[in-house]
């Protein structure tokens, strides 16, 4: 139970800083329309989960992409490691049963070499290849735009106004959130004396839970007060900033020279 | 002439019987800056909330000739409100879309609101701060935006509640400073004497849900028997008459 308090305020340190820092850099990438930069990783996220199970070696190939817009992006490599790590848990787990349940042997070459081993494991090695290859792309999306533009780009994308209003507000008071978990550990910390029990442990996470829950709903209340004081009557009006530029379609071209010309380039292979 | 804010008789209970305000009457000139002052509890942050028509009660709240009842849109267009945490009213991505929030849904074409954002938040010196999100604001910062979302409404009425709270003594100077070269008919609901002292030019007195005392800042706030009696305490700027 220790542990999984560990955990809990190693993930409550991720403070906003460390989340969209990089977003307000300026780049030729962070000036990119935020549309074009959500159009392009879409894509490029659909075109990598297509490709077979067992292509783990193209898998290296199109990981190319992100990572020089990563590097142009001026997004230390450290970074977005550190996050792909956080998250990894959760598809690792997955990956991993593959070798569980396909045993059929397989043979890989590589040049002069080839090693025997199992579509299982080939299975586990694409997965995990996909999810970084993938994660890759979407730490390069966020960490070179502001989060409000990504919003006003899936506004004018015309994505249902409701779920960008949750997004806004879900992006405004995550840290909140955050920072509240944080206080509640580290009062817990503060009276802890000794090892807690699991039993201990369990009812502190449902308090600690019960507390956030509450407190999140009367924020909800305030800030709705807040937004009827200011003329909030149910139609959400922005401003719109977004535009497309030369630049936009100088990447456009590029990036879809690199997803699709990759594509046809390996074809042959895949089949 | 019209006054700026006309409370006559007006109570409000909470659901659960609780009693707030008790037969409140109150009357506020334009152009005043009004300290409501009193102990945790005395109903400050309910009055300004029944102010800008979020609570009904019985008896009239009149706000620049408009009843609350019935005249919302109007009421809330003439009366701007600063809620206690500036992390309540700073709602939306970036500064520059929470400045601009009401004056869109005040019907403004986008020139006119960018506008208003830029003078507003000029006003409060964050003009550079346009584009930040709130969250990498620091506390005297969102005090100061939280205003400007206000200010770009151009409300003839503003209310402020606990304005001052967990502001260091520069970023307080600064508040104070921002709020006297204000025109606006100011309400301050504030806990903080020393505070009130510096901006306010008239003093109400609450306790229990009334309106005990009101009267020039100077008069009501430098007598010690009414202000002990309610839990308060005499400012530093009129003990001794300094």
């Amino acid at each position: 139970m220790d542990a999984c308090i560990a955990f809990a305020q190693k993930a409550v340190k991720m403070h906003h800083a460390y989340i969209d820092k990089f977003a307000y850099q300026d780049s030729p990438i962070h000036r990119l329309d935020a549309r074009v930069k959500f159009i392009v990783t879409i894509v490029f996220t659909a075109v990598v989960i297509s490709l077979p199970r067992t292509s783990v070696s193209i898998l290296f190939c199109y990981a190319v992409g992100p990572f020089a817009v990563l590097v142009l992006g001026g997004v230390p490599i450290g970074f977005v490691l550190k996050h792909i790590l956080f998250v990894s848990p959760f598809v690792l787990v997955l990956a991993l049963t593959g070798p569980l349940y396909d045993k059929t042997a397989a043979t890989v070459a590589f040049g002069p070499w080839a090693w025997q081993t199992t579509v299982g494991w080939l299975c586990c090695w694409g997965i995990a290849g996909k999810f970084v290859v993938t994660m890759l792309a979407l730490i390069a999306l966020v960490s070179t735009t502001r989060f409000e533009d990504l919003l006003a780009g899936l506004q004018r994308l015309g994505f249902p106004k409701l779920l960008v209003i949750q997004l806004s507000f879900l992006y405004r008071y995550i840290f909140l959130l955050i920072d509240s978990a944080q206080h509640i550990l580290r009062a817990r910390a503060a009276r802890a004396v000794g090892r807690i029990g699991f039993r201990a442990g369990i009812r502190f996470a449902a308090a600690m839970l019960g507390s956030l829950l509450v407190r999140s709903v009367d924020t909800a209340e305030r800030v709705n007060t807040a937004m009827r004081a200011r003329g909030f009557d149910g139609n959400w009006r922005t401003i719109n900033r977004l535009a497309v530029r030369g630049r936009d379609y100088v990447f456009v071209s590029a990036a879809a020279g690199f997803i699709f010309g990759l594509y046809l380039f390996v074809r042959p292979m895949l089949r | 002439m019209t006054k700026a804010i006309q409370i006559d008789n007006f109570s409000y209970s909470y659901p659960d019987g609780t009693t707030a305000l008790r037969e409140i009457t109150l009357s506020i000139e334009h152009g005043r800056r009004v300290a409501l002052i009193g102990p945790n509890g005395a109903g400050k942050s309910t009055l300004l909330l029944a102010m800008a028509g979020f609570i009904r009660g019985t008896g009239k709240v009149i706000i620049d000739g408009l009843d609350t009842a019935g005249n919302l849109k109007q009421v809330r267009s003439a009366i701007g409100c600063c809620l206690e945490n500036p992390e309540d009213q700073l709602f939306m991505p970036t500064l520059f879309d929470d400045v601009a929030f009401g004056p869109l849904n005040m019907g403004l074409d986008p020139s006119q609101v960018k506008e208003r954002v830029a003078l507003a938040l000029a006003r409060v010196g964050l003009a550079a701060m346009a584009q930040r999100p709130p969250h990498h604001l620091s506390a005297g910062q969102k005090r100061a935006a939280a205003i400007a979302t206000v200010l770009s409404m151009s409300p003839k009425i503003i209310t402020l509640d606990e304005p001052d709270g967990s502001l260091d003594p520069r970023n307080r100077n600064n508040l104070v400073n921002l709020l006297t070269a204000l025109s606006q008919t100011l309400v301050i609901a504030t806990c903080s004497m020393d505070f009130a002292a510096a901006v306010a030019d008239t003093a109400a007195v609450m306790d229990a849900g009334r309106v005990v005392a009101v009267g020039p800042a100077e008069q009501i706030m430098s007598d010690a028997k009414l202000m002990t009696s309610h839990g308060l305490e005499v400012p530093r700027k009129f003990i001794n008459g300094r």
